[in-house]
């Protein structure tokens, strides 16, 4: 699904984000990716999402290079790939069926198939009962929910989550890293980005520790435990 | 297709009343504008009705030499027609020359019948030319051709009076486009501002993998609407307006010796002018600021 190799990104402030980065996911992992801040996590996401382009080296997602897509291919390479972040970025002027039929509206789906969709995938996060909520009528981890509904609701293959539980509590944190369980399920394959190494060690996943750019140890699932 | 052109103008009407002040303002700095290029087309416009019917009304008289035989007269005036900005060549004989001199002093020209017999006046040619404001100069030219002896175009009064208003002509032409690309500018600035208020939006667009062209399309639908909206007043202004000054002068400048547009089709054809400015004004300025953002992140 993943698979980078030999990536190095530098930026043009000259800030050397990624060192000879070299990995594979395959399809239906659930990876966490680990690292203080500054050891290119962002980056890491960045590039997946097509966001930056490595300076050298290859970022393939799921067949596409994405490092070689052109400027007008991004969108239709990001309707393949969902993205939920820390802080939410949801549309508050919406109500939580329209920020996820969002996803499916500027991708030009039929109304029929959005309301179907939508339906399923409220089903999913568990939140049919606040269809017609606003964002900030829901606590952090109902609005994180709705991210990811936004995010999973096109049946992307890939879900990249970029500190998904980083504003949450502890009960929340779980909440969400089983909900990202379920989804995995289903067949996606998930990259979670995190600080929580509670999580990290509860739900125990294949871990890519990043340090300064380098990958400092990548464990397999149940392998890894952190210093909490 | 029709579900997304109403999805696209759904969120361009989102956008306006979300952004009302916004919009108020862009639509005000469009109407104000708008005025301005409607009084200055309709200026135009009537400066140039009378810069032709100047130039319709003058002409050049230009005398023959006597020596120049009744045979040759063809060949004359086939070289005064060749002259650059010589539109036509009428040629008048002595009698009808006599006529028009005798008709020009009115009751008191029939004096002149006496001349009958033994009539003084030369042949001549009435010469009508292209452009007005070169009078003097074509006449210059005529007046090298041999055979000729004279050539009067009137002074150069006329001729001063259409190039003054041909200035006019062109000064409008200038201010026109200027305060159009001034509205282009006012329209598109006004917009990135109200991209700028929905960086989040179209982030989040972006990231659930919207094309550029639909992140586009309801700004540049806002853009032509703002436009519109800006023009509503102005058209009724060059319509209404033109109307009442049109029957207050009674269609006639300088006691009938100029005549104004008649209203219609004259200030209906402003009035589609302007619709079109505002289409083309809303049309590009959101689209130049739009790009704009979209080509600052990936």
């Amino acid at each position: 699904m993943v698979h980078l190799q030999n990536v190095y990104k530098v930026y043009k402030n000259g800030v050397n984000a990624l060192n000879d980065v070299t990995l594979d996911i395959a399809e239906g992992e659930f990876v966490y990716v680990i690292g203080d801040t500054g050891s290119g996590k962002s980056t890491f996401i960045k590039l997946l999402d097509g966001e930056e382009i490595p300076t050298k080296g290859i970022v393939e997602v799921n067949g596409i290079n994405v490092g070689k897509l052109r400027f007008s291919r991004v969108p239709l390479y990001r309707r393949n790939i969902g993205v939920v972040f820390q802080d939410y970025r949801l549309l508050e002027r919406k109500t939580v069926y329209e920020n996820i039929a969002f996803a499916l509206e500027v991708i030009n789906k039929p109304k029929a198939e959005i309301r179907q969709r939508v339906r399923e995938v409220l089903e999913i996060i568990d939140l049919t009962e606040k269809t017609k909520s606003f964002p900030t009528e829901l606590s952090g981890g109902q609005q994180q929910r709705v991210t990811i509904g936004r995010a999973i609701a096109n049946n992307p293959k890939l879900l990249i989550c970029d500190e998904p539980t980083g504003n949450l509590d502890p009960e929340r944190s779980n909440e969400i890293v089983e909900l990202l369980e379920r989804i995995n399920e289903r067949g996606t394959t998930i990259i979670m980005v995190t600080h929580d190494m509670n999580l990290v060690n509860k739900y125990r996943k294949r871990t890519i520790k990043l340090d300064y750019g380098h990958i400092v140890s990548d464990s397999k699932e149940g392998g890894y435990i952190a210093n909490v | 297709m029709f579900r997304l052109i109403g999805r696209h103008f759904k969120e361009a009407f989102q956008g306006i009343f979300r952004h009302f002040g916004m919009a108020v303002s862009c639509v005000m700095a469009m109407t104000f504008m708008l005025l301005l290029v409607s009084f200055l087309t309709l200026l135009i416009g009537n400066v140039t009705q009378i810069t032709r019917t100047l130039e319709d009304d003058i002409k050049v008289f230009v005398k023959i030499d006597s020596y120049v035989e009744e045979d040759k007269i063809d060949t004359l005036k086939g070289r005064v027609e060749q002259v650059s900005g010589v539109k036509s060549v009428e040629y008048s004989d002595k009698d009808q020359e006599l006529d028009r001199f005798i008709e020009g002093f009115g009751e008191d020209g029939k004096l002149f019948e006496i001349f009958r017999e033994d009539n003084p006046l030369s042949r001549a040619f009435i010469v009508e030319i292209e452009n007005g404001y070169s009078i003097s100069e074509v006449s210059r030219s005529i007046a090298r051709v041999d055979g000729l002896k004279g050539v009067d175009f009137g002074g150069t009064t006329t001729e001063e009076f259409i190039e003054v208003l041909n200035s006019i002509r062109k000064g409008g032409y200038v201010v026109v486009l200027a305060l159009t690309l001034l509205a282009i500018f006012l329209i598109s600035n006004t917009i990135k501002i109200t991209i700028y208020n929905r960086n989040r939006e179209i982030g989040i667009m972006r990231q659930v993998g919207a094309s550029n062209s639909y992140i586009r399309q309801p700004f540049v639908i806002e853009g032509i609407f703002l436009g519109l909206i800006g023009a509503i007043i102005p058209v009724l202004t060059s319509i209404f307006g033109y109307k009442a000054l049109y029957d207050t002068w009674d269609g006639q400048l300088i006691s009938g010796m100029l005549s104004l547009q008649p209203v219609n089709p004259f200030a209906y054809q402003v009035s589609a002018f302007l619709l079109l400015i505002a289409v083309v004004i809303g049309f590009v300025g959101s689209f130049i600021s739009v790009n704009k953002y979209l080509r600052w992140s990936r």
